[in-house]
């Protein structure tokens, strides 16, 4: 045996080697190298990768002597803060900013993962144009100078011919809203399409009823019990919150957690109630009677600052915890001990307004019931409880001028005010849009400007969404990647990533951060910043766009900071000015709210002059039929939505999404785990595996959204697993808009 | 049910600091804060460039009860970098070598790629690189420990489960959380040694 003597370690590393860390040999034999390959083989004029993008794999040690880039995050909306660490003009490794609130010094799985987004071999290029049908796969690479312009004259040619509202444009929530509110207002539509409906309208409009702000935050620091009621944090990560949540457990914070699934978070909260689907708003109209019939609630807060509480009271007196439980097969005990224990614990406790709360037909009167459940323990701006005020996104930064926008007459798509009449226009109702457009009604829409979003598996009934684009005459989609949407798309413009790009600053806290780039842009892609300028002024709205460029716009926000863009590019976050009330003034937090009456309305006149109910009220779920299950989706820690499924670091830990279902249904069907099922809605069906686990209720299956995809575009995700757009069906809540995401119920049999 | 778990975690007596031994870096780690997010998994696959379809820590699950009486407990793992490591032993040409901090690494020019090693180590935390031709596996971080830097996976510890330190500073945070908690880990009567410490209550 030989033995080399081994100071250290370091001493023998091979030279500095970045990324990255797979070869391309290694990629394609892994992970499907026969569908890379069946793309590029429809896709002729776009490039295989290069030697350059993945050249031969020489070591394993990440460089000593790098360059390290402040930058935002963006593989979620949480926008954490990172550092990155560059060599030669590449990233080899993504770390958390400990000064970033959100990231706290880490980053999440996707987080970690950016790098894999930024190289993905999948990456859109080059501009595209469609050369044959729709969905077909074929593509022209045409210039950037010959894409815009296109895209400009669809855009006048529909403008023209059938006015502004004929053209829909629609985004997800990221840094670059503002720029893009901005090509919508003065191009002239009112059609703004958002994710939000399918997501958390319940939840904010609940809370703009009860508190007049739109989501109040949480203190975990001192929080004694926190009841969730569905918020899966340990999957559904928000960064620094779900630190929080396990630094509150640790400390000894008692958590109760609401869901038919025994989730990760299920499995780290003190008690864990597998409630019925849809009943959530029994459970919490039985703890506010239980509240107020024991007179455990803050009499003083309730007296001082809320309106309606006698109302309240007579609406919610038949709600007994027995009540619940025939609802949702919670013992009346435990409700009635919970009532307690939470009513003890207060202020020190919170039952979380959740977010993604686009679950049933009755979300929203749930979401009601849990904002009012937080006002009538006096949790307000109390340590450990809910947390009020907080500024605007862009407040305190300076502004780009620009002329007035054109007045807006005709009606928007998505009904509203028309048909919706409390939902706020800047939440907007996505699958009503998408249902007009395929009605007509009450207009015909003749295009859509899609900017990261993916309504083709985002919204309920897939069929329907590709419907709704056969009757358009144009859609336009930029992205980083061809995913299904851009892939049913007429021209495809590649966006530069998160780690390439300016985008607007961010405020956080006291603090102003910045997204740059931490490399070069890849390929031809280009930021949103340079392509809605670009496109304004083709559009003939160039002085809606008066910067030069993306510094340039940075530098006009900086303005009134007294901080140079050179030197915040170097900090990566600078403290914004303070206000009036600053230096050594005790903060006190105003008690008083944004509502009609400026207190916390227990019963709303908003809701009572609008003809629905004014306080809290049951509203039944429909039941599944005998012999189905509900249909539940959560998420995963490691994807965010329809967007990181061909990310290959994310891929490795969750390709697919199998069925969870309980063993004894399971039994009854002759399934094992691993087996070919079919589930089947009256929206279509899909084949998918099962995975057989206690740990979800016998009337509920359940996968993560974001799989099966149709794009060919997507080397690992297409086909990958199955997409719930394929099953769901398209609810509106008549009050918040609010999709009924849990409400669809499905068969299953063995394939 | 349980899944990947390797070996049960018997209960030990903590070691006490030994400040004149020299440094000896170790693992602590509290299952009961992680959340089995995988942030560790994908930061050491970034950081040390790990081949796709191997990796080199991992969380091992254990399950337990039927509904709706169920447990779900998380154990995040690596190599144990043990003080008596059977992987050295059987390499025959003194690839695998421990540090006198206890790292164990491996000279990867004098690997031979018989991978003995990996049959060696009752905690499967070694792979075969087959790009390389080489054997590898957790290294601590070995070459941010040089720039004075935790471990990736524990840096981004979401859960703030991994903790890292040497466990001879009495001072240090690990030496500090073995003083005050149960100890357990993962297959003491194999006699490895194991640097990863796991604290319950
Ligand atoms: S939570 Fe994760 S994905 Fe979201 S911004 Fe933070 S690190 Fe990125
Ligand atoms: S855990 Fe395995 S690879 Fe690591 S030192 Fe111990 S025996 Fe060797
Ligand atoms: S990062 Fe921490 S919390 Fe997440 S899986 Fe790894 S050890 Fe667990």
């Amino acid at each position: 045996m030989s033995s080399t003597p081994h100071p250290e370690i370091s001493a023998q590393s091979s030279p500095d080697s970045a990324w990255p860390y797979i070869t391309r040999r290694r990629f394609l034999g892994v992970m499907g190298g026969a569908a890379t390959a069946l793309i590029f083989s429809q896709k002729p004029d776009i490039p295989l990768l290069t030697s350059e993008m993945a050249p031969a794999y020489e070591g394993h040690r990440p460089p000593t002597q790098y360059e390290v880039v402040h930058t935002l995050c963006e593989q979620c909306v949480w926008r954490c803060g990172v550092r990155a660490k560059v060599k030669d003009g590449r990233v080899f490794k993504l770390d958390g900013n400990p000064h970033h609130p959100h990231a706290k010094g880490k980053l999440c799985p996707r987080g970690q993962a950016g790098i894999a987004t930024l190289y993905d071999p999948d990456r859109l290029q080059y501009p595209l144009i469609r050369a044959g049908e729709r969905g077909g796969g074929k593509w022209k690479r045409v210039s950037w100078e010959d894409a815009l312009d296109y895209v400009a004259s669809r855009m006048l040619e529909i403008k023209e011919k059938y006015g502004p509202e004929a053209m829909i444009f629609s985004t997800t929530h990221n840094l670059i809203q503002t720029q893009f509110e901005n090509l919508l207002k003065a191009y002239g539509s009112p059609n703004y399409g958002t994710q939000r409906s399918l997501c958390f309208n319940a939840m904010i409009l609940s809370n703009l009823m009860t508190y007049g702000l739109e989501e109040p935050g949480r203190d975990y620091s001192s929080a004694q019990y926190i009841i969730l009621t569905g918020r899966n944090l340990m999957e559904a990560i928000s960064n620094s919150e779900t630190q929080d949540l396990v630094a509150a457990i640790a400390r000894g914070a008692k958590v109760v957690m609401l869901d038919p699934r025994f989730t990760k978070t299920a499995a780290k909260a003190s008690e864990w109630l597998p409630i019925k689907p849809g009943t959530d708003l029994a459970f919490h109209l039985a703890l506010i009677h239980e509240i107020i019939e024991n007179e455990m609630y803050d009499e003083e807060f309730v007296q001082n600052y809320t309106v309606g509480f006698d109302e309240l009271k007579s609406a919610v007196s038949g709600y007994t915890p027995e009540w619940a439980a025939s609802k949702c097969e919670i013992p009346a005990d435990a409700i009635r001990r919970i009532a307690r224990e939470f009513a003890l614990a207060a202020p020190h406790a919170f039952a979380h307004p959740n977010w993604r709360t686009s679950n049933f037909l009755n979300s929203f009167q749930t979401e009601r019931a849990i904002a009012i459940l937080n006002a009538l323990v006096g949790n307000w701006n109390q340590p450990g409880g809910l947390v009020g005020g907080g500024g605007g996104e862009g407040e305190g930064l300076g502004t780009i001028p620009q002329p007035p926008y054109p007045r807006v007459s005709a009606l928007r798509l998505d009904g509203v005010p028309w048909k919706y009449p409390l939902v706020p226009f800047k939440l907007g109702v996505f699958q009503e849009l998408r249902d007009n457009i395929l009605r007509g009604d009450p207009y015909q829409a003749k295009g859509w400007f899609i900017y990261r979003q993916n309504p083709l598996n985002s919204l309920p009934e897939r069929r329907k969404t590709i419907e709704a684009f056969s009757k358009l005459e144009f859609i336009v989609t930029i992205d980083i990647s061809m995913n299904d949407t851009a892939w049913f798309s007429d021209v495809v413009l590649p966006e530069a990533t998160y780690l390439e790009r300016y985008d607007p600053l961010a405020v956080v806290g006291d603090s102003v951060f910045i997204r740059q780039p931490v490399v070069a842009p890849m390929y031809e892609s280009k930021p949103g910043l340079w392509i809605f300028k670009e496109l304004g002024e083709r559009l003939g709205l160039g002085d809606y766009f008066q910067y030069q460029d993306e510094e340039d716009y940075l530098r006009k926000q900086l303005e009134p900071l007294g901080v140079t863009l050179e030197e915040l590019k170097e900090l990566g976050h600078f403290p914004m000015p303070r206000g009036e009330s600053a230096a050594g003034e005790e903060e006190t937090p105003a008690l008083s709210w944004n509502t009609p009456s400026g207190k916390v309305e227990l019963a709303s006149e908003v809701l009572r002059n609008s003809e629905f109910p004014p306080t809290p009220i049951w509203e039944e779920p429909p039941a599944a039929p005998a012999d189905q299950f509900y249909l539940l989706t959560g998420k995963v820690a490691q994807h965010t939505q329809f967007a990181t499924q061909n990310n290959w670091l994310l891929h490795e830990r969750v390709p697919d999404n199998p069925l969870w279902i309980h063993p004894d249904p399971a039994r009854d069907r002759g399934i094992e785990s691993g087996d070919e099922v079919w589930v089947e809605s009256p929206g279509g069906r899909v084949k998918t595996v099962a995975l057989v686990t206690e740990r979800i209720r016998p009337d509920c299956v359940y996968m993560t959204p974001g799989f099966g995809k149709v794009s060919k575009g997507m080397s690992l995700a297409y086909r990958a697993g199955v997409s719930d757009s394929d099953l769901h069906l398209s609810f509106i809540d008549e009050i918040s808009g609010s999709q009924a995401l849990s409400q669809t119920t499905v068969t299953v049999t063995k394939a | 049910m349980t899944t990947n778990l390797k070996g049960m975690l018997t209960h030990i007596e903590p070691p006490k600091p030994n400040p004149q031994a020299g440094r000896r870096w170790a693992f602590v780690i509290e299952p009961d804060r992680c959340i089995d997010c995988e942030a560790c998994m994908v930061a050491c696959s970034v950081e040390n460039q790990v081949p796709v379809g191997h990796h080199r820590n991992w969380i091992a699950h254990r399950e337990k009860g039927k509904f709706p009486y169920l447990s779900l407990h998380f154990e995040p793992e690596n190599c144990h970098h043990c003080s008596n490591p059977p992987c050295e032993m059987v390499c025959p040409t003194g690839a695998t070598f421990r540090r006198e901090d206890g790292l164990v690494l491996i000279n990867y020019d004098d690997c031979i790629g018989c991978r003995y090693c990996m049959m060696a180590c009752p905690y499967d935390a070694r792979y075969f690189d087959e790009d390389r031709g080489v054997v590898d596996k957790c290294t601590f971080c070995v070459h941010r420990l040089d720039a004075g830097q935790p471990p990736a996976c524990v840096e981004t510890c979401i859960g703030g489960a991994r903790h890292f330190g040497d466990i001879n500073d009495p001072e240090s945070e690990v030496a500090k959380l073995l003083a005050r908690h149960e100890v357990y880990v993962r297959y003491a009567e194999a006699g490895t040694g194991p640097a990863i410490f796991y604290i319950m209550d």
